[in-house]
């Protein structure tokens, strides 16, 4: 099939960026979008271009590296299905395809279509673990976990990273991704001795970083590749207040 | 071609005593760093999958300083975020007679006796502690419904010893090991440099005291002093192209560190897997592993004869107008034991054969049915949706068909690379202060991995031996001034980086990277691939060198060096896969037997196994570096095996 | 042989208690007690109100009782007002916070679709509600602090004096640009509180996989209503009451 791309190019984290157009010709259903913007890259640099630079890693939906805004949505239109798992059968011949960065400041752009997620790796820096030094572990069996309190927290568990939920969400909040770490432990007994401590650095530290806040627009959990709940927001507003009174001792 | 240069015989410096004492003795006996001491040494780690980031955090824990870096903008997204299936462990909670002698033996077999049977031991003893580490971190492991923790079996073990978290295994465990070095870092004790590939290592007095680095976001060249290396950077399986691995997978920092003087163990060991969604077209940039578990329920076939097969890659007939009688179910008909349940290289040879015989599916003809309508019929659908239904769906979003109503089609792909960094019993290099973990050494899995067990030994090096053989090394060593890098072979390395970026970026030729990438592949997965022959790795050993010397004529790199190239980034990693892809087809040719994921068609059992040639390849390939990439220096290391006894595999 | 912990101390004491107002999830607390607090006003607003359909008597009667209510009154006041000041304090705060977190607009916006909760209400509630917000100072300033029994708006029952707040109620809604603002101003008022009243539920922490879709729902109809209920007022006097003379 043949389309038009209409690419966001910026060629450093100072200079403005506009949108090109590029044509693209034979493309196949089979391909994957990435691979789509390899063969548009391939043909850039025979013909003397810059490529358009965009981030992936494992390019089977895991590692979080990709992503890219696709048609105005993050992740492109696909469920469950995080850009680089996107094939060209979603897209008709003929059609204009726009693609951009992530776009919050708490992400600054790099180049084109890559963004800095620093942010994120300081906001698990704050409490997205539990302390336990290595070695000081007792037999895994001793601490039996319910099934569906081990299920929950796996749910939460499967954020990949990918900032989608940043990039989707009208206010550029990172609830989604931070709250998912802080229910991940919520509902583990691991992670209570730090149930407080964790939630309240983790929120200082995500509002620190000037995402927005979350006016539960829930388009997050649309985009997310992993299929996050906003549940896991209500929990960490859940988790927030109590913390917050009981370290101001105005409970127990 | 020239003979091979033979080196002096190396040892891996193994404890004495009986084997299942040797760690332990080895423990009582090392050298220990004050604690107040710690805080003066500055331990450099490259790479951040399962071994790095235990490494880090664990060596933090410990007091020392680290100073972390990976290729990635998050030290998570490391590749070991990938791995799906489950991570072994002898904790024998099944009470299925797993121990850790079981999971050492079947570790030592399955490698087809070519590792080096202490290192093994040590990994099996350690295991039953990762499991306690992971669990106490929050790692969300499979339970049952009284709250323990549940195992399957995997790989064809005879007992469930993996510990599984849904298909994300290595994503919970690197979670846990990212979150434990990322407290760290809110301690200040790991600093942590993201978007950095590690281009030399830099060596002083005969010691590892530093890296020279590129950030891939400024294209800066840095340069980082340390006490000592650890080079933990995962596997060099991207030498074919397309492979399981990560796209930004690469041998660079082990390669330039055996450049340095590292010497580079039984490279051609590598490992396919049978069980992967097929090649789609010319663009397909890499290859997607579907779970081994597929095989307990699925049926591997093809047409009988090559002219269905033709009809059917034309679109002609669909696979289910295919008779019962019409289909192959070679797996089964060839080994009526083990059937559909082969080990990884068994049921990848075999899919190559039929591919070649001209009978296999799919447009290019390069795959088998794995055909899941016998388990529907016997077990009901549900049944099969619970049990796979997350694979049928990413099979699904992958090649756009639904493995309910027609056959998934499966073919081969590089999976692992079980050849590395050479180590020695504390995992430290032929460079003193350079030490290997994870994938990026040879230690553990000889010439074959069992399922499972990459993890295990990622996080065995990093949790539970590194920390105390460097504090064995680090003893006796002086602390440097980390914020030093004065000496003048920073300088050097930083300029020969330099120059080499300028000579690469210089070229402009009409080649992209890309193009070269793919080339080297395909030489590679057709003449060093899963069934080698004398006849094409010497095709191999010549057309190699003439790709390396096409590519530093012909090669384009658009844009700059400075400030981010992903054009410029993957081109260095070529440079060096082109002159890694050469030493496998040099270390293939030289092995002439054949084990476990090394398979010379001339060395092979009546029955079509592999036949090993243990008088004379029982030893660990250790290959020097000359200064010419296509003379080095083969030192090697002979296998001792005093507990397990050498059997020949059948499976039939 | 490990290092002693010196993990920074989680903040104080009263720094976590002021982190309710001054930290994102903190004020998203404050903007959902304060948010439910006005729907509960607004309802019994209605309810009130809906006594003008019954006629004057009994509306008068009505707002007389409020008024005898004496101090207790001026405490609901006082605390009506102080919902309102915070309401418009931290939605506004957040609002700035979401607005500057983004910068540069994406050049195409899309919908993820389902199971988002985005819709024209959620992205329009600063607007809505800063409508609101200049709506009821109008409001309050045209009947509270309107006419009164000095100014002949006087009805006698038993023997006593009341304010007739439904004549000029009835007298307001003559003018065809008061009734049709007030029509507008409802209909805003359904949209603020279509996402607004479970997206306070969510606010509070409370989510549920089975009540969450009830409230949400229950949102969609509350806010039906509510705008139904009260421009079905300024409508029936346009149309339906003659305006009898004073
Ligand atoms: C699809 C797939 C599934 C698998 N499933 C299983 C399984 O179920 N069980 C199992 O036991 N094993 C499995 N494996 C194997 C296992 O995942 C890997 O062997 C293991 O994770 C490797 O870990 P590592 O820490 O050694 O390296 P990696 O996780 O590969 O990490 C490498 C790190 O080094 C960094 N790096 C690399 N080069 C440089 C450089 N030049 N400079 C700086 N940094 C650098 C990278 O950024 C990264 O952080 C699987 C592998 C694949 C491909
Ligand atoms: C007076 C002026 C008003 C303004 C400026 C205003 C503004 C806002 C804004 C901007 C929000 C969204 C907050 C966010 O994005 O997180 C909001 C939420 C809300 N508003 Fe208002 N509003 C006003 C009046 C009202 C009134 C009269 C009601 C009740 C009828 C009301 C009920 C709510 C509710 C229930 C919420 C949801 C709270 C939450 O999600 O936490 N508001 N308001
Ligand atoms: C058509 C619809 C409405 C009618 C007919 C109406 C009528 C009235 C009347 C008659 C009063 C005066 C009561 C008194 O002085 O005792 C009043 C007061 C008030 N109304 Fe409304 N109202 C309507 C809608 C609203 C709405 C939508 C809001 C809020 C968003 C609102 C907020 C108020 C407030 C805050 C007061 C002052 C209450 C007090 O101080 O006691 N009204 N309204
Ligand atoms: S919550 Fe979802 S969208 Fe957000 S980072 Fe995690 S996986 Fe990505
Ligand atoms: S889209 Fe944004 S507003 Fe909240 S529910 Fe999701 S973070
Ligand atoms: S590239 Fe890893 S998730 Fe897309």
């Amino acid at each position: 099939m043949n389309l038009t791309l209409k690419i966001w190019r910026q060629p450093s984290p100072q200079s403005k960026g506009s949108m090109e157009t590029y044509p693209i010709a034979g493309v196949t259903e089979h391909m994957s979008f990435l691979e789509m913007l390899d063969v548009l890259n391939e043909q850039l640099i025979k013909s003397g271009q810059v490529p358009v630079e965009f981030d992936y890693d494992c390019r089977e939906g895991i590692c979080g590296t990709c992503g890219l805004v696709i048609n105005g949505v993050a992740h492109g239109p696909k469920k469950l299905t995080a850009t680089c798992q996107l094939h060209m059968r979603e897209f008709k011949d003929g059609d204009t395809i726009t693609i951009e960065p992530w776009r919050a400041d708490a992400f600054p752009v790099i180049k084109d279509l890559v963004v800095d997620r620093s942010a994120f790796d300081r906001i698990v820096s704050k409490g997205g673990y539990i302390s336990i030094n290595t070695g000081n572990a007792r037999d895994a069996n001793e601490l039996p976990i319910g099934k569906e309190d081990a299920d929950q927290s796996f749910d939460a568990a499967t954020c990949i990273g990918c900032g989608a939920c940043v990039a989707s969400c009208p206010n550029a909040s990172a609830s989604l991704f931070t709250s998912a770490k802080i229910s991940q432990y919520t509902y583990l007994p691991q992670g209570n001795p730090e149930r407080e401590r964790r939630v309240l650095k983790m929120v200082q530290q995500m509002d620190e970083e000037g995402f927005g806040n979350c006016s539960n627009h829930g388009e997050c959990e649309a985009a997310c590749p992993k299929g996050i709940s906003i549940k896991n927001i209500a929990i960490m507003r859940r988790e927030y207040v109590k913390a917050a009174l009981k370290s101001g001792t105005l409970l127990v | 071609m020239s003979e091979i240069k033979i080196g002096d015989a190396i040892q891996g410096h193994i404890p004495d005593g009986e084997i299942a004492k040797k760690w332990d003795n080895y423990k009582a006996n090392i050298g220990v760093v004050n604690p107040a001491n710690k805080r003066k040494y500055t331990v450099l780690v490259i790479g951040t999958g399962l071994a790095g980031a235990s490494a880090a955090s664990s060596l933090a824990e410990l007091g020392y300083n680290v100073k972390a870096f990976c290729i990635q903008d998050s030290p998570r997204r490391a590749h070991s975020i990938a791995a799906q299936g489950g991570i072994n462990a002898a904790k024998n909670y099944q009470n299925d007679g797993d121990s850790t002698w079981r999971l050492f033996y079947d570790t030592v077999k399955g490698g087809d006796y070519r590792s080096r049977e202490a290192n093994v031991h040590r990994l099996a003893q350690v295991s039953v502690n990762i499991i306690d580490q992971c669990v106490a971190q929050g790692v969300p492991f499979a339970r049952d419904y009284g709250g323990l923790l549940a195992n399957r079996s995997f790989g064809g073990a005879l007992v469930s010893r993996t510990f599984y978290a849904r298909g994300q295994t290595g994503q919970q465990l690197l979670l846990g090991a990212y979150g434990a070095m990322m407290r760290q870092a809110e301690l200040g004790k790991v600093s942590i440099f993201t978007h950095r590939e590690m281009l030399d290592v830099i060596v002083v007095d005969g010691h590892a005291k530093g890296v020279t680095i590129r950030n891939l976001k400024t294209g800066e060249i840095e340069s980082y002093a340390g006490d000592a290396v650890l080079l933990c950077s995962g596997g060099y399986g991207n030498v074919y192209f397309l492979s399981t691995n990560a796209m930004n997978s690469n041998a660079t920092a082990a390669w330039r560190c055996h450049k340095k003087g590292a010497y580079f163990a039984n490279p051609c060991f590598t490992q396919i897997h049978p069980t992967c969604i097929p090649v789609s077209g010319e663009y397909q940039s890499k290859l997607t592993l579907m779970s081994e578990s597929l095989r307990n329920d699925g049926r591997v076939w093809v047409p009988k004869t090559k002219e269905t097969a033709e009809k059917l890659r034309k679109g002609e007939i669909r696979p289910r107008d295919i008779a019962e009688a019409d289909r192959d179910y070679y797996l089964e008909r060839r080994y009526p034991t083990f059937g559909n349940l082969v080990p990884r290289d068994v049921a990848s040879r075999n899919a190559k054969y039929v591919c070649d015989e001209g009978r296999g599916v799919n447009e290019s003809g390069l795959a088998v049915f794995l055909d899941f309508a016998d388990a529907i019929n016997r077990l009901g659908r549900d049944a099969v949706e619970d049990r796979y239904g997350n694979l049928f769906e990413m099979y699904e979003r992958i090649t756009g068909e639904n493995p309910y109503e027609t056959p998934m089609q499966i073919f081969p792909a590089v999976h692992y690379t079980m050849g590395g960094l050479w180590v020695d019993y504390d995992l430290q290099t032929t460079i003193p202060g350079l030490f290997a973990l994870g994938e990026a050494n040879f230690s553990d899995h000889g010439a074959n991995r069992l399922g499972a067990s990459a993890l295990m030994q990622g996080l065995a090096d990093g949790y539970f031996v590194v920390p105390y053989t460097l504090g064995d090394y680090l003893a006796k060593q002086k602390p440097v001034n980390a914020s030093d890098t004065s000496h003048p072979a920073f300088k050097t390395s930083v300029d020969e980086i330099k120059a080499q970026m300028e000579k690469l970026m210089a070229v402009n030729g009409d080649k992209t990277v890309l193009e070269f990438h793919r080339e080297l592949g395909l030489k590679m997965w057709d003449y060093v691939g899963m069934s080698r022959t004398a006849e094409g790795l010497q095709k191999a050993l010549a057309e190699i060198p003439k790709l390396r010397e096409e590519f530093w004529n012909n090669v384009r790199i658009p844009g700059e060096g400075d400030g981010w190239n992903k054009n410029l980034e993957m081109a260095m990693r070529v440079a060096d896969f082109l002159e890694l892809g050469e030493l496998m087809a040099l270390d293939a040719f030289n092995r002439n037997e054949s084990c476990g994921g090394h398979f010379r068609e001339e060395y092979q059992t009546p029955e079509g196994e592999a036949q090993r040639n243990d008088d004379e390849y029982s030893y660990v390939a250790a290959w020097e570096y000359s200064g010419n990439p296509s003379e080095p220096v083969l030192h090697k290391e002979a296998l001792q095996f005093d507990n397990v006894k050498l059997t020949q595999r059948s499976y039939k | 042989m490990q290092q002693a912990e010196k993990q920074s101390k989680p903040p104080g004491a009263l720094a976590s208690v002021l982190s309710l107002f001054n930290t994102s999830v903190g004020r998203k607390i404050t903007t959902g007690l304060t948010g439910l607090g006005l729907v509960a006003f607004v309802v019994i607003h209605l309810a009130g109100n809906l006594t003008l359909f019954v006629g004057s008597e009994s509306f008068n009667a009505y707002a007389h009782k409020l008024e005898s209510l004496g101090p207790l009154l001026y405490v609901a006041e006082i605390g009506l007002i102080a919902v309102f000041v915070f309401h418009i304090i931290f939605t506004i705060a957040v609002t700035a916070q979401n607005k500057g977190a983004r910068a540069s607009a994406y050049a195409v916006k899309g919908d993820a679709g389902k199971p988002s909760r985005k819709s024209l209400s959620s992205q329009t509630m600063i607007y809505t509600g800063l409508v609101l917000g200049a709506f009821v100072v109008w409001h309050v300033w045209m009947f509270k602090f309107g006419p009164g029994l000095a100014d002949g708006y006087a009805e006698v029952h038993h023997g006593e004096a009341y304010r007739d707040l439904y004549r000029l109620v009835a007298e307001s809604f003559q003018n065809t640009w008061i009734t049709a603002a007030y029509v507008f101003v409802m209909i805003l008022l359904g949209t603020h509180i279509r996402h607004g009243f479970w997206s306070a539920f969510q606010s509070l922490g409370a989510y549920h996989p089975r009540y969450t879709p009830l409230i949400y729902s229950a949102g969609i109809a509350l806010a039906v209503l509510l705008a139904v209920g009260f421009l079905a007022l300024p409508l029936y006097f346009y149309f339906a009451v003659p305006v009898m003379p004073a």
